[in-house]
């Protein structure tokens, strides 16, 4: 555990100065709020609709890919330390099953951009529209949102 | 008071939080805090590779990928569904406390006199894992990367509707 | 670190299992219903690896490593299979939420017979 003080006092700092320059700047400065304020957005158009909207199915997926191949670099992490200092036997065994598991790993990847699955344009990804969902842009425009537009002017 | 037991009070209330909570949210963030504070425990039991695995994958990956769903299926709105307080509630509760009752009483005051670490201090280095990872249990590192390709065509073809 | 003992990581793994058992009873939410199977499988991750620590083994000198480097290997293992398993299960999550724009696991009896 004594290697580590020295991420631990990293990590002390590093809450210290964010948690000062927080407090601080709410402590010490300023305040006069006006209602124009409090808005989400101080300069610009009234917000529309509700911050609480669906998001495209697209974030899950490179997330969700995200997590799988970070997993796959852990096992890699653990053998990258050993290979260096490793005897002959031991380098050419491992070197093996990794390059077996490297052979998995880039099906795998091939697969994902065969299928576009992390594939940003949304003419062939996953648009909401595309989905069957209705779109949220493409809602007729309610009461609310033109009381809110004619609140801006 | 030890470290381990200001983070064990920790990491038992955020439990707590992630079932009592009603809003998913507020549940997830629960378990990153409880995530991240049992990274802490894996520090003190000398496991540093499993720490450092636990806050990248645990709290660094799959928590955001809860918050995704979270927000994909807007789980976490106003208008989310209210946890019905029903006799199955009572009934949980009085379950997990007879489990733990049971299991403390029976096996925990067994190992109360285990105090000494068994295994050597390094044991949890990179470097002692990577050497038996890759020489001992290299057959279920190879099965293990044929589940995460599984996992991989499995989750796209679930999530997405065309390929 | 000195002072600790194998039954307080124990205890610690113990009441968050039982936590976890309650949430899943409990909750209706599948999404947290999920967290808490992880609250789980956290648990039994710390026990695997309290006792790769301190349990001592009848194992002769040689297979003294073996002995606590397998628990560390099944914690591994099992955050690999934990990885794979969300991203299937909010998989079908969501896809059990465009079927029915409903997530409740009470309303999903279509395979209760």
């Amino acid at each position: 555990m004594g290697d580590y003080i020295a991420i631990v006092i990293l990590v002390g700092l590093a809450a210290v100065i964010c948690g000062a320059m927080v407090s601080l700047s709410f402590v010490l400065g300023p305040k006069n709020t006006t209602p124009y304020k409090q808005s989400p957005y101080e300069c610009g158009v009234q917000p529309l609709g509700d911050a609480r909207e669906r998001f495209p199915i697209k974030f899950y997926l490179v997330a969700m890919l995200f997590i799988l191949f970070d997993i796959e670099v852990v096992f890699l992490w653990s053998w990258l330390t050993v290979f260096k200092n490793a005897d002959l036997a031991y380098q050419t065994f491992s070197f093996g099953a990794v390059m077996v598991y490297m052979v998995l790993w880039i099906i795998g990847d091939a697969y994902v951009i065969r299928v576009n699955a992390i594939d940003w344009d949304e003419t062939t990804s996953l648009h909401p529209a595309k989905l069957g969902e209705p779109d949220p842009a493409a809602l007729p425009v309610t009461a609310r949102d033109l009381e809110l537009v004619g609140g801006a002017r | 008071m030890t470290t381990f037991t200001v983070l064990a009070i920790v990491a038992v209330l955020a439990a707590l939080g992630v079932v009592l909570f009603s809003s998913p949210v507020r549940s997830a963030i629960c378990l990153v805090v409880n995530f991240f504070v049992l990274a802490f425990v894996y520090f003190i039991l000398n496991a540093e590779l499993l720490g450092i695995t636990q806050i990248i994958v645990y709290t660094g990956a799959i928590m955001v990928l809860f918050l995704f769903v979270i927000m994909l299926l807007n789980l976490g709105g106003p208008q989310a569904w209210k946890e019905r307080r029903e006799f199955r509630t009572v009934l949980g509760f009085g379950f997990g406390a007879a489990l733990a009752g049971v299991i403390a009483s029976q096996l925990i005051t067994h190992f109360r006199e285990h105090s000494r670490p068994f295994a050597d201090d390094g044991y949890g280095s990179p470097q002692a894992i990577g050497r038996v990872l890759f020489t001992q249990y290299v057959w279920p590192f190879e099965v293990a990367s044929v589940l995460l390709l599984v996992g991989i065509v499995g989750s796209i073809l679930l999530a997405k509707r065309k390929l | 670190m000195t002072g600790n003992n194998l039954a307080d990581y124990l205890t610690l793994g113990l009441l968050m299992f039982s936590i976890g058992a309650v949430g899943v009873i409990v909750r209706r939410n599948p999404v947290v219903i999920f967290m808490c199977i992880e609250l789980m499988l956290n648990a039994v991750n710390l026990t695997f690896l309290a006792f790769a620590r301190y349990m001592p083994s009848s194992a002769p000198a040689s297979g003294r490593e073996a002995s606590f480097m397998s628990g560390q290997m099944m914690v591994i293992f099992v955050m690999a299979v934990a990885a794979a398993e969300v991203a299937v299960g909010l998989g079908i999550i969501m896809a059990i939420y465009r079927l029915r724009k409903d997530v409740d696991v009470d309303e999903m009896n279509l395979m209760s017979g």
